[in-house]
């Protein structure tokens, strides 16, 4: 999905680069983008607690979604921004003492946030790098357990072991970069830190502390309205 | 401009909406879908993996609790029963229930010395080439072997016999798998070789059992071979009683403590060059897993609140007597899961579970719960081989 969107979208902006000249991200506007992210985390484990192999950690897998958002121009250099997004799906596979038993399950992702940010340069200006700041609350949902997690807990398959991860709220910093392409056409690349904690839990009743914080890169077309 | 903005405004709730929603729905499932297709399990080996030759399990009684070869087995959706039934002097084919590949023994050997010899499928060999001269394996058949682990016993058994019947049991068992020249040099060798010949049957023993599993398994084209190594028996109450009782003839204090250590680390000594050997029999065998048991159940005995394990001294099962060698005696088949909900020693927590946290059983083999313990460290073999 991302393979072809992306060359489509690189294309889709070259042409509009060599179409004509800019215009406006000014006060009141609202721009309305689409694009794709990509989020991985930088996971730092704890152990999982007992009963367990001492040294028990995990890793949280990169994922890539379609996604978009609305960007509000309160006056023409700040905006408030929210990233839309169909849901994520990690992969969750053992890291420390259980590393190379491969995946133990997925879990789907949707990282709802809300960014303050803060545009350089005129509303007319051609490029304008930005910074941006809010809070996520990163909602997890639908954990669907593999048949490696049940083996090495000692689930079956009539009593597996499945796995959850605490919702949470986080913060999140900015750093992009948008390019008027034309009065309403737009195209920014952002990379995002959001400093997330999580607590994995599984059914046969240990759990595990998980800092996240993963680096978001997200790229979009906008159309301003 | 003003409808479409409306109508992408509307959108975007509604999209943030439905993505909610169907989160909410969001309960945890699993996927239990092997990564490889096993439609049969076969087994071979002793009373770790016997799942009711003689009626019972080598743990507490109870319908659910499985061993490890049985709960390896559930992970791929099949079933265990025994091949073999005892007849109360030989061992017959199950007729009872057919069709059953679990051909595990109680009491179990690489090398069998008592009656019926090298036929008695009490010889895990012997189990081995019984079914291989019925049927070959295919790729989706797993096999789970493992012995040695009373033949180590044996071994130490009529090594600290040597005092009393002037090593004729130690050179006996030593004598099958090594030449008298070997056995005579090192019995006149003094205390040093006597105890380090140990080491070389233990290693001839893995050849042994290597060279078995490779004629009648792997050459009869089995590719998912799960291989217990032996586990560490110094650590299991029988032989910390043995052990107890070697301090307490060298006077006890810290004489006695040394001898303990000593003693101690000769028999690990021997079981480590089993598995050494066994390992690197298997070495780079890509239709092998070589499990390590032995520091499994080390690292469970040293660290049990990190294992759930409330309990790594004392057997579970009341003891019912005792054995002319001066042990305590255990019955399994009166050792049932409701006898022993019924009756918590005093002081132990849990309730009416309070056996399920312990690791042992009797003296020498492990509760259903150790038994899952062993399931689990198999399980992470069988994942990181991509197998599970």
């Amino acid at each position: 999905m991302k393979t072809k969107l992306l060359p489509g979208a690189v294309a889709a902006v070259a042409a509009l680069v060599a179409s004509c000249g800019a215009l406006a991200q000014s006060a009141g506007s609202i721009v309305v983008y689409g694009g794709a992210v990509q989020i991985n985390p930088k996971v730092d484990s704890g152990d999982l607690t007992a009963p367990s192999l001492p040294g028990t950690k995990v890793d949280v897998k990169k994922a890539s979604q379609v996604a978009g958002g609305i960007t509000y121009y309160w006056t023409d250099n700040i905006s408030i921004d929210l990233p839309l997004s169909l849901p994520f799906k990690h992969d969750v596979v053992g890291a420390g003492a259980i590393d190379g038993v491969g995946k133990l399950g997925t879990v789907k992702a949707l990282p709802i946030t809300l960014l303050a940010q803060y545009r350089f340069g005129e509303a007319n200006s051609m490029f304008r790098p930005f910074v941006g700041a809010g809070l996520t609350y990163g909602y997890f949902f639908k954990p669907r357990a593999t048949a490696a997690l049940s083996g090495i807990t000692g689930g079956t398959p009539s009593n597996p072991t499945t796995l959850s991860m605490k919702s949470r709220m986080g913060t999140t910093l900015e750093l992009g970069g948008a390019v008027n392409v034309t009065r309403d056409w737009s195209a920014s690349l952002s990379v995002t830190k959001t400093f997330i904690k999580t607590t994995g839990s599984l059914s046969t009743g240990q759990t595990i502390e998980t800092t996240l914080d993963p680096v978001s890169i997200k790229f979009g077309i906008g159309y301003r309205f | 401009m003003k409808p479409f903005l409306t109508r992408i405004a509307v959108a975007s709730a509604a999209l943030l909406g439905s993505l909610l929603v169907a989160g909410c729905g969001g309960g945890a499932s699993a996927d239990t879908t092997p990564a490889i297709k096993i439609s049969s399990v076969k087994v071979f080996g002793d009373s770790l993996q016997d799942s009711g030759t003689f009626g019972y399990k080598f743990t507490v009684q109870s319908p659910d609790n499985l061993i490890y070869a049985e709960r390896i087995a559930a992970n791929y959706g099949q079933t265990l029963c025994n091949f073999f039934v005892f007849t109360g002097t030989t061992f017959a084919a199950n007729t009872a229930k057919t069709g059953c590949t679990n051909f595990a023994i109680g009491g179990g050997r690489i090398t069998y010395t008592g009656a019926g010899g090298a036929a008695n499928p009490l010889n895990v060999g012997t189990q081995m080439a019984t079914y291989a001269s019925a049927a070959g394996y295919t790729a989706s058949d797993l096999v789970i072997i493992d012995g040695g682990g009373n033949d180590a016993a044996d071994l130490v058994g009529a090594y600290l016999a040597i005092p009393k019947d002037g090593a004729q049991s130690y050179s006996a068992l030593l004598g099958t798998l090594l030449t008298p020249a070997q056995i005579g040099a090192a019995l006149q060798g003094g205390a040093a070789t006597v105890a380090q010949i140990g080491g070389t049957y233990m290693t001839a023993l893995a050849d042994k059992f290597a060279a078995q599993i490779k004629a009648s398994v792997l050459d009869k084209g089995a590719t998912h071979v799960i291989v217990m190594n032996v586990p560490d028996v110094t650590i299991t109450p029988r032989f910390q009683m043995v052990l107890d009782s070697i301090a307490q003839a060298s006077g006890g204090g810290s004489a006695g403590a040394t001898a303990r250590a000593q003693s101690q680390a000769l028999f690990q000594g021997w079981m480590t060059a089993f598995n050494t050997e066994l390992a690197a029999k298997f070495a780079g065998n890509d239709s092998v897993i070589v499990v390590d048991f032995y520091k499994g159940i080390q690292d469970e005995v040293a660290s049990p609140a990190q294992f759930g394990l409330s309990n790594v001294k004392t057997p579970a099962c009341p003891i019912t007597g005792l054995g002319s060698d001066g042990l305590p005696v255990y019955d399994f088949p009166s050792c049932t899961a409701a006898a022993l909900s019924a009756a918590p020693p005093a002081g132990v927590s849990g309730g009416a579970n309070w056996w399920k946290s312990y690791a042992f059983s009797d003296s020498f083999h492990p509760t259903p719960y150790g038994h899952q313990l062993t399931q689990q460290l198999i399980a992470k073999s069988l994942a990181t081989k991509g197998w599970l």
